[in-house]
């Protein structure tokens, strides 16, 4: 395997033929890539590429003095990994990170597997002993690419450092094509300190991957099969779109709204889909699933055709899969990987391609064929089950509930805001209260569920949108566990906005904890914990650091706190005892949703149980 | 349903370990997994054998699919093919146990690399249930110290072979 020096017609890059160091090859592509932006902490073996950052910031500074690749420094590499990730999601652009060899290597484990869990793209750089000194224990090694191996979409261990330039484009090209995923370089110093002719151009050959990724692709839907997705739309009287995160990874949310909209499909989404439908629009349902609205959860019962857009069934939406859309006669798929079909529940019809050429494909041929069924009786349903099982909570409680909290900030922000958050009970309450009319303002660890993901995120989020409102919503337990980047947004003058929901503990686990385990709170209250959060932010700079207790002066403070100018932080102590309503239990279908005392429910309450295997 | 399943997979540093971290990550057990180097020294050709339902293989493949050094997959159980094994074993034999020994090798067509006074060292190809019949009875005339065995090995028959090139046929249904 051989860099291919360019003989196409592509202007030859202006470098070309120019000797330089496996370091400033690597960050001559990230230049060539775009990158605006690195997230990353230095050490040992990655100082020869720290070094040529310096350099080429400093021989290119723009006009306004600025660098063109900022270096942004954490607080802990697990936060260098979540700014890019954030980033990576409000822009759609490959989120970039830089750390040393082993232990920052591993404090990015977890951000890594959290991007290959949410499908997000991201190029993690990693230093490494050098090459002669791996596989002999030696200071601050690591093995990388076989830890990383197994959680990130690939890495490479550069091995050979005439590879090293192709490699670094490769891996671009790696984490952005197909279903997205984050890619890890592992590059061992003297590699870094190697000093070569930079080519310009060129990838690794990727024989299998560009061969399988040409296929998917090269798939257009035929004329047959749109016949037979119209067939079963004309046989159907209620359909219902359940979308996922891959529309708004695939930039699919304009072909998805073309399509719902031409036909009148509502629109169901999960928690990584939040914004692929305007959640104001009357056909959206905003969230299904376990937390998912009461009246998504009904309209998923009573549909009769499914249509799954970039989703996978995961068991968050159906927790009993063969239970899941019950009265669904046709379930169809559309999807960008192929290994997601069939996976969990066997569909009727099936495409493999790219969403958004495929959903106008789609559309075009129901535009061809005159497709005008309409669907009034079912849109009056879904009116009906909106206005009857809407959400709602204890409005004359004296303690501060969250959801009223929520329903502040949106007031303000009308569903144009980048949401962050933590995982847990704040973070079921922002997905289901908030609006989102845009796809890429809703950034949360959905499947690996990654405490602490909320403020990284944040920040890498207002670097990629440094004119948008970001604000963070985070629960005490989630702020405890990435809390040094509170410093991180000060520094750098950031003005994102960080909430704290502070209900004493772990709201999520107590939940469960009362639902499941007779209310013993085993490891979950922190009612006798000290950390005085206002300090905390105030320690760290922020100008701005409050703490709501007092239900009167909620409005007030909410907007002093969003109109802000910088950094904000505010801490609301919240009714410890709210919960997260909706909920289908672990393993449960949805007839069996506990709607709690707030929201009406349709179903009889039922006091089944999952079995304790299936409680995860 | 047992699968011979063979994979091209690009000779790139951890690219193995990839492939079979899969299969743990994934809850598959495995019942042999052959690896070695093809004419191309980029390539090595992968041959494993598993057992599972066509639901679990098929995702199992679609996984396969999905790391980058993978250059090709093909199932050889769906289709005719050739699938061979070889086996390396050592036997203690009680004194006069040799004549036992010769004509196990004839009747199996098994060739004897090695024999010492008390113990001698036999080869065997052949297909998975010649194997195990040999293993079998060559328990029977001696005690064996040592059994190795390469794993399946596959091609399929005809023309017809494992290229650099795939079309997936699945992609819509």
């Amino acid at each position: 395997m051989s860099s291919q020096p360019s003989t196409t017609e592509e202007p030859q890059h202006p470098l070309a033929g120019t000797r330089m160091t496996g370091a400033d090859m690597v960050v001559q592509v990230l230049a060539d890539e775009q990158v605006d932006t690195i997230f990353g902490y230095s050490g040992g073996a990655i100082l020869p590429t720290y070094d040529a950052v310096f350099r080429y910031n400093d021989h290119n500074r723009l006009a306004n003095g600025k660098s063109p690749i900022p270096l942004i420094v954490p607080a802990n590499e697990q936060g260098a990994g979540f700014m890019a990730a954030g980033y990576a999601r409000a822009s759609g652009k490959v989120g970039v990170v830089m750390v040393t060899s082993g232990p920052g290597a591993t404090n990015t484990v977890t951000p890594v597997r959290d991007c290959q869990a949410d499908s997000v793209p991201i190029v993690v750089i990693c230093g490494q002993v050098p090459t002669q000194a791996i596989g002999t224990d030696a200071f601050q090694e690591a093995p990388v690419s076989a830890i990383m191996g197994a959680v990130a979409k690939h890495v490479f261990l550069v091995t050979d450092p005439e590879l090293l330039e192709a490699t670094m484009r490769s891996a671009f090209e790696i984490a952005r094509t197909g279903r997205p995923g984050p890619v890890v370089i592992d590059i061992p110093k003297d590699i870094q300190n190697w000093e070569g002719v930079f080519t310009g151009s060129g990838a690794l050959p990727l024989t299998g991957y560009r061969n399988r990724l040409q296929s998917v692709t090269g798939n257009r839907i035929s004329d047959e099969s749109c016949e037979r997705f119209y067939g079963m739309l004309a046989e159907s009287e209620r359909p219902l779109i359940y979308a996922g995160g891959g529309v708004i990874n695939g930039n699919a949310t304009k072909a998805m709204r073309r399509l719902a909209n031409a036909h009148g499909i509502p629109v169901a989404t999960t928690l990584m889909a939040l914004g692929a439908s305007d959640t104001t629009h009357p056909l959206s349902l905003h969230m299904l699933g376990m937390h998912g609205m009461a009246f998504a959860n009904y309209a998923v019962e009573d549909c009769d055709f499914l249509i799954a857009i970039g989703a996978r069934f995961d068991d968050r939406v159906a927790g009993d899969p063969p239970r899941f859309a019950p009265n669904a006669k046709k379930i169809a798929h559309l999807d960008i990987d192929i290994s997601e079909v069939g996976k969990v529940k066997s569909v009727h019809w099936h495409n493999v391609g790219l969403l958004a050429r495929d959903l106008e494909d789609l559309g075009e041929y129901g535009r061809k064929i005159g497709f005008d069924k309409s669907f009034d009786a079912w849109h009056e349903h879904i009116a009906h089950l909106k206005a009857e099982h809407c959400l709602n909570y204890e409005r004359d409680s004296a303690l501060i509930q969250p959801y009223a909290v929520i329903e502040e900030i949106n007031r303000i922000t009308g569903g144009k805001a980048i949401i962050a958050t933590g995982v847990g009970q704040h973070q079921m309450w922002a997905a289901q209260y908030f609006d989102f009319k845009e796809p890429r303002l809703w950034l949360t660890s959905g499947s690996m569920g990654t405490m602490g993901f909320g403020l990284p995120a944040a920040i890498g989020a207002q670097f990629a949108q440094p004119d948008r409102l970001v604000i963070d919503i985070d629960g005490d337990g989630s702020m405890r566990m990435n809390i040094g980047e509170l410093e991180t947004a000060t520094t750098y003058g950031l003005p994102v906005k960080i909430i704290v929901f502070n209900n004493f503990g772990d709201g999520m686990v107590r939940q469960w904890q009362k639902l499941y385990y007779k209310g013993r709170m085993s490891g979950s209250d922190k009612s006798l914990h000290r950390k005085d959060f206002v300090k905390t932010a105030e320690a760290d700079g922020f100008r701005f650091a409050q703490r709501l207790d007092d239900q009167s002066r909620l409005a007030a403070v909410i907007r002093e706190f969003i109109d802000f100018e910088g950094p904000a932080f505010l801490e609301v102590i919240i009714d410890p005892d709210a919960g997260v309503y909706p909920m289908v239990g672990p393993g449960m279908s949805y007839d069996k949703m506990i709607t709690g005392d707030y929201i009406k429910s349709r179903d009889k309450r039922d006091d089944e149980q999952p079995g304790p295997s299936e409680m995860f | 349903m047992r699968h011979a399943i063979s994979v091209l997979l690009q000779n790139e540093v951890g690219a193995l370990t990839r492939m079979t971290g899969l299969f743990s990550t994934r809850g598959y057990n495995i019942d042999s997994l052959n690896v070695a180097p093809t004419n191309d020294p980029s390539v090595s050709r992968v041959t494993l054998v598993i057992s599972g339902s066509d639901w679990a293989i098929a995702q199992l493949n679609a996984q396969l699919a999905k790391l980058v050094d993978v250059v090709n997959i093909h199932d050889m159980t769906l289709g005719p093919h050739f699938e061979r094994e070889l086996v390396i074993l050592k036997l203690k034999l009680a004194t006069g146990g040799f004549a036992g020994v010769l004509s196990l090798a004839k009747r199996f067509g098994a060739e004897i690399l090695d024999d010492a006074q008390n113990s001698c060292t036999i080869q065997l190809t052949g297909k998975l249930g010649e194997i195990d019949a040999f293993i079998e009875e060559a328990s029977q005339i001696g005690t064996l110290s040592a059994v190795a065995r390469s794993g399946s090995v596959a091609v399929s028959r005809g023309e017809v072979a494992l290229s650099t090139y795939s079309r997936d046929h699945r992609l819509t249904g």
